[in-house]
């Protein structure tokens, strides 16, 4: 396997948009371009990662769209769908393709619109990813999943809604430093929990989740430019390898889990990103995990190796997670703040961790950043890809 | 009520899974007889879910995972009034879900 480097990262604001799924991703994926200083050196493959487009923009074969909208021909193209875990998949693909030797320059580009349609069609569209025959036909939304994770995980390892509550009001404040996310709103925990309003501000949506324990619905897109040794040495600024993706599946329905609050398939995901980067979780100084729900930023951290299970909550009250804590989750708001459009997610936590990593977090860098982690969670646990990032000195 | 809902037994190992696999999870065969979901078990964890898919017009559902005496987990509508963590109920079957006027079965849960 060759050495794969992201050699640039862009990505539009997040939130609404009014712009066509094609242009919304073309936008991100020039600005990635751009970044690489690439935009006149030929394009192998083009990797677009989207869920909804079929359904909700009524738009397929995003990958040929890009190809044309950015005039990259004759490149390979294609979309790939993995639920909101697409982003990582796409990434992966690409990462395959140079490692390989099939390619040179791979850009990948995730992109969702998803306020096209109304709430309802919304969470419909989501929650079909869910099982057909023993989930789906109950009502089961993707916050309904959460609500049911979260209330037993609740139980059993001690997390009250407060330390929910902290991710929220965390995510919400290091978003404030991201120009490029959906939500610029800081959050109490008066507001949201513990005064006599926090009710109305912050209704149940899955009980006990509520409001400002879930991500908002989003318009975005995010680009990376992959590209080999060769090319990266070519090229300016920092160097950041890709040194390790690993990926994982478990059971579609959740009940079907041996112990339902074990993310499994995060656990083994990580593992496997961790050997191939040779590197552990105590290795990394910047993480982006996939907190859909505040539970999950949770549960993931510990699932991946940061923290035993059950003391996510204490790290959290003791600020570690925090930026300037020792290790900073979420910098960029993470899903509930910088905004979950479903298929750019995970090529977002990318451009993040890219920014990172070569120091051009304006507002928000994560001091000495080498290695970044990367948790892309797709269905509900049941498709997860870990990704992990090494800057190279040159 | 005459629908029923079925889990799928293994032939090999004996496993039962409500959801569908043709291979056993448990032991790769590929042999299964349906055997009927019935009886009684405890409430593994529940959630009141506001955030609703198409097909329902009510303020919220209740749902839950619920595992049943000998072992088998299921995902159903919880029609109790007030649910607990490892409170007893019984199955039932209902309509879970209609679409375009077409009803969907499915498990309910009542308190036992």
């Amino acid at each position: 396997m060759r050495p794969v480097y992201i050699v640039g990262a862009g990505m539009t604001r997040f939130g609404r948009s009014d712009f066509s799924l094609v242009d919304l991703a073309g936008t991100a994926g020039l600005a990635a371009l751009h970044h690489a200083a690439l935009s006149k050196v030929p394009v192998d493959a083009v990797v677009v990662a989207n869920m909804g487009g079929s359904r909700i923009n009524r738009q397929t074969a995003l990958g040929s769209a890009l190809v044309d909208r950015l005039a990259l021909y004759p490149a390979a193209a294609e979309a790939v769908e993995n639920g909101p875990a697409s982003g990582a998949s796409a990434a992966k693909i690409g990462f395959q393709a140079i490692g390989s030797g099939m390619a040179d320059v791979v850009l990948v580009v995730g992109v969702e619109m998803m306020r096209a349609v109304d709430g309802l069609e919304g969470t419909d569209f989501v929650a079909s990813l869910s099982h057909p025959e023993v989930e789906y036909i109950y009502g089961v939304t993707l916050p309904s999943l959460a609500g049911l994770f979260t209330r037993l995980y609740m139980d059993r390892y001690g997390v009250e809604r407060k330390h929910l509550a902290m991710v929220a009001i965390k995510n919400h404040e290091h978003a404030m430093h991201n120009p490029y996310a959906h939500i610029h709103q800081p959050i109490t925990m008066e507001g949201i929990l513990t005064s006599p309003e926090a009710v109305v501000n912050n209704p149940p949506v899955a009980d006990p989740l509520c409001l400002f324990d879930c991500c908002p619905v989003s318009d975005g897109a995010a680009a990376v430019v992959l590209a080999s040794k060769e090319i990266a040495d070519r090229l300016g600024g920092a160097r950041v390898r890709i040194a390790g993706i690993g990926q994982a599946t478990d059971t579609h329905a959740v009940h079907e889990r041996e112990d339902p609050t074990e993310l499994r398939a995060v656990r083994l995901a990580s593992q496997k990103a961790f050997a191939m980067a040779e590197a552990k979780p105590g290795d990394v100084d910047v993480v982006e995990l996939h907190d859909a729900f505040t539970i999950l930023e949770i549960a993931e951290s510990e699932a991946a190796g940061f923290f035993k299970r059950g003391e996510a909550r204490k790290a959290i009250e003791r600020g570690e997670t925090r930026f300037g804590g020792h290790l900073p989750i979420n910098v960029s708001g993470g899903l509930k703040a910088r905004g979950h459009p479903v298929g750019a997610t995970g090529v977002a936590q990318l451009v993040e961790l890219v920014w990172q990593l070569r120091g051009e977090a304006t507002g928000r860098q994560v001091e000495k950043a080498k290695v970044a982690y990367a948790c892309n969670f797709g269905g509900f646990g049941n498709n997860v890809i870990a990704t992990v990032l090494r800057k190279e000195e040159r | 009520m005459t629908e029923a809902v079925y889990a799928a037994k293994c032939t090999t190992c004996g496993a039962v899974s409500y959801a569908k696999h043709l291979i056993c999870p448990k032991c790769r065969g590929e042999a299964f007889q349906p055997v009927a979901i019935k009886g009684e078990g405890t409430v593994l964890s529940y959630t009141d879910v506001y955030a609703l898919a198409i097909d329902y017009d009510v303020r919220f559902l209740r749902l839950a995972i619920v595992e049943l005496d000998g072992g088998l987990r299921v995902t159903g509508q919880l029609l109790d009034a007030d649910p607990k963590l490892g409170k007893r109920v019984r199955t039932t079957v209902g309509v879970v879900r209609e679409t375009g006027g077409k009803a969907t079965h499915g498990l309910q849960f009542m308190p036992a």
